[in-house]
């Protein structure tokens, strides 16, 4: 009998353990609230409702200088971060700045852990495709990076064919190389890329332009590496959850900040002005 | 040489923020999955026949699943599928999710580690408790415990000392461990960019506490060597 | 007045009878072995007068007391069963000794936790643990074992762990001792100090059951003797008449063995 009472107790405890929810803190136990009610309706009821009932426009980011990178006092700064404090506010919100796994952006979003990609994230099919993106407003290119005392071998398309190349999975870099027909390995991130040139496993990387200029040659730890030729020219945009209205929204305040100067402002303050589209 | 002297303090300050959270994730894991497991541990052995398949069946999935996937499931499936994000972006839910993942996982390896201990003990030492007229809650604390204790100490300290090394799978939902502060300055952060050695450096984290770990757990098993 | 009166015992395991109408009494002061091959059930016996298995009918009745009644099933609650098991006490054959404990400890130890249920306990605890520490040394003392009190269960012999055994099974002051074949896991010559212990017990006429292999032994120290064949009493007597004039072939033969080798 006592055998049978503890046996119903157990059941009762895996029960509870199932649901993970129960031990959740307050905050989350908020915002479980207010996503039950938007999910109940969520057909009709805008991304833009939904950000501005719970308060926070929560923006994915990674690691980026100079887009989204931390101050000295720990604040989330760079060209992706202010603007997302500026367009937070804009809608009566405020922006918060959680570190994502890039390789799980989209789980992300549709997970609506976060609300939005803002990462100077590369406007490829793939990322056109998975979310609701924004007009592009920055330039970029990807660049071959290649050790510094053999840089001048490589100086157009045709000198790649022997190398072996090292980029990001999923990135832009390893759309072109593969596009170019080229031997390359994948890695998970674009540091761990030039990790694979320096340590000699790869003879080349591909990675971001704005990310070369702010990672290698002096001053780093990628002092004997150098980039080379860019393989293409791309642009930059901000993705939302596929049909948010909030990405015409982020377009008009983009066309706004640039009509009244702000952008390239705060585009200057990262040295990225000569990349900036006109919006 | 200069460089990494240069930027010693701010990379260490940094691995210990996320050190501190690996510890955390290690503590709350322990203290939610050495008791959970004896749950389970009893759920498997019970007579009650239902009861025992479920847990068998659980503890089958949970141990035959890789813990990377488990955390993806139990952080991202509840905002993907049922419309409604319960962990929330922040860290605090991140860590939460974790610690949830991790609990789960580990009480069910620590489990089948009681059964073994507790099945382990031989049927006379219960009887001869009965026969002097203990009760069975007596015999449990004062006979049977202390030699399962004895008998999971070194599969335990394996499990445990795994554990320390797995938290750093919670990176998979960016709880922010040390490996991803290790990580961080190879992109670039705190003016530091492009920096290798923060990553391989959070190695030496993990030994001292492990050797730590080690140290302790041995000590236990020997407090225990006075009997057999 | 019988102290053990045993009536009609059965037993079952899942369908194969081990028990068969056993019945017997027992007197105050006696000693009574129990033989027969291995699997007559023998053991079965012992543990279920220990209430370490239900019987499936008969009667126990100690001093007069029923203790187990197959057709009453108040006499099988749980919380009954604790105190009944107390007028029993058992050695086993593999000792099970409490490996944690010292010697001494294990003598003490189920004492203690009884004694700890008594009313006045907080009050009286250090008289009641000095006391239950008096007797469980004088027990030791008299399985000769006066250097060996703090010693563990490994550090002992197989020997000095069965006289722990018994003494731990002592200190709880049974009105019936059994013994569960204590010496066959024993070296042979280890044998000898265990009997001579027991043989000790039956000259300060201690009441005690015995299942034992050890025929010389049994013919020696027992006042009674059963012989078990099985699951049935097959003979039952005087160690005279059971070992000298056997009535049933099957005793003969299997005293034949014994004889022989």
């Amino acid at each position: 009998m006592k055998r049978r009472i503890l046996s119903v107790l157990l059941c009762a405890a895996f029960a509870v353990s199932m649901l993970p929810g129960c031990g959740s803190d307050s905050s989350s136990a908020d915002s479980s609230a207010s996503s039950d009610s938007a999910a109940s309706e969520d057909s009709q009821e805008s991304d833009m409702q939904y950000v501005k009932d719970k308060g926070t426009l929560v923006v994915g980011i990674t690691n980026f200088e100079p887009m989204d990178y931390k101050d000295e006092s720990g604040e989330w700064v760079g060209f992706d971060a202010d603007m997302a404090k500026a367009f937070a506010e804009s809608l009566g919100v405020e922006a918060e700045f959680v570190e994502i796994d890039w390789d799980n952006k989209v789980l992300e979003l549709d997970g609506k852990s976060i609300d939005c990609v803002w990462n100077g994230m590369t406007l490829t099919d793939e990322v056109t495709s998975a979310m609701e993106c924004t007009n592009a407003y920055l330039n970029n290119a990807q660049v071959v990076v290649v050790p510094a005392d053999v840089a001048d071998q490589y100086q157009d398309t045709d000198s790649l064919s022997d190398l072996n190349f090292a980029v990001e999975a999923g990135s832009a870099g390893e759309e072109q190389v593969s596009a170019l027909g080229l031997n390359y390995t994948a890695v998970t991130a674009q540091a761990d890329a030039l990790m694979e040139v320096e340590g000699g496993t790869c003879d080349a990387a591909v990675i971001d332009s704005l990310m070369a200029s702010a990672m290698i040659g002096e001053g780093t730890s990628y002092e004997d590496l150098t980039y080379t030729i860019g393989l293409n020219s791309e642009e930059y945009g901000v993705g939302f959850r596929k049909g948010s209205d909030l990405a015409e929204e982020l377009n008009n305040f983009f066309a706004e900040s640039y009509a009244d100067g702000s952008m390239q402002e705060c585009a200057e303050t990262y040295k990225v002005q000569a990349a900036l589209i006109e919006q | 040489m200069e460089l990494i002297l240069e930027q010693f303090p701010i990379v260490i300050q940094s691995l210990n923020i996320g050190f501190l959270q690996t510890l955390k994730l290690f503590f709350v894991t322990l203290l939610g999955a050495v008791p959970l497991g004896l749950i389970i541990s009893f759920g498997s052995m019970s007579r009650f026949r239902p009861l025992s398949y479920l847990t068998k069946i659980i503890v089958w999935i949970v141990r035959g699943t890789p813990l990377m996937i488990q955390l993806l499931i139990i952080y991202y499936f509840p905002g993907l599928v049922l419309d409604n994000p319960i962990w929330g972006g922040g860290e605090s839910g991140r860590f939460l999710a974790a610690s949830v993942a991790f609990i789960f996982n580990y009480a069910c390896y620590f489990s089948e580690i009681y059964r073994g201990g507790i099945q382990g003990v031989p049927k006379g030492q219960e009887e001869a408790g009965l026969v002097l007229g203990m009760t069975r809650s007596q015999i449990f604390f004062k006979v049977t415990l202390l030699q399962m204790i004895k008998r999971i100490v070194p599969p335990m300290s394996n499990e445990i000392i795994t554990l320390v090394k797995d938290t750093s799978l919670a990176r998979i939902i960016a709880l922010q461990e040390i490996i991803w502060a290790g990580q961080a300055f190879l992109k670039g952060s705190q003016g530091i960019s492009g920096a290798i050695w923060p990553l391989f450096f959070t190695a030496v984290y993990y030994l001292i506490f492990n050797g730590i770990l080690t140290v302790l757990l041995g000590r236990l098993e020997k407090k225990l060597d006075y009997f057999r | 007045m019988a102290i053990l009166e045993v009536e009609h015992l059965n037993k079952s395991f899942e369908n194969i009878e081990v028990l068969k109408d056993i019945s017997f009494t027992l007197e105050k002061g006696q000693v009574l072995s129990i033989i027969g091959s291995s699997g007559s059930g023998k053991t079965t016996l012992l543990r279920c007068l220990n209430f370490l298995e239900r019987p499936g009918g008969g009667k126990i009745r100690v001093n007069g007391e029923t203790l187990f009644d197959a057709a009453d099933p108040a006499t099988m609650q749980e919380s009954q069963i604790r105190k009944k098991r107390l007028h029993f006490g058992l050695v086993f054959q593999s000792f099970n000794l409490f490996p944690q404990y010292t010697a001494l400890e294990n003598v003490m130890l189920a004492k203690e936790l009884l004694a700890k249920a008594q009313p006045d306990y907080k009050a009286r605890k250090k008289e009641i643990h000095a006391g239950i520490e008096a007797e469980a040394k004088e027990l030791l003392v008299q399985m000769g074992l006066e250097d060996r009190m703090g010693n563990y269960p490994h550090q002992l012999s197989g020997g000095q762990c069965q006289r722990v055994a018994i003494a731990r099974a002592l200190a709880l002051k049974p009105d019936i001792l059994c013994f569960d074949e204590p010496t066959s896991a024993l070296d042979p010559e280890l044998t000898g100090e265990v009997l001579k212990v027991i043989k000790g017990l039956a000259d300060q006429e201690t009441t005690m059951i015995i299942v034992t292999h050890e025929m010389a032994f049994a013919r020696d120290v027992s006042s009674q003797v059963i012989f078990m064949d099985d699951g049935r009493i097959l003979e039952q007597g005087t160690p005279e008449k059971v070992f000298e004039h056997p009535e049933e072939e099957r005793t003969k033969q299997f005293l034949s063995r014994f004889t022989q080798g």
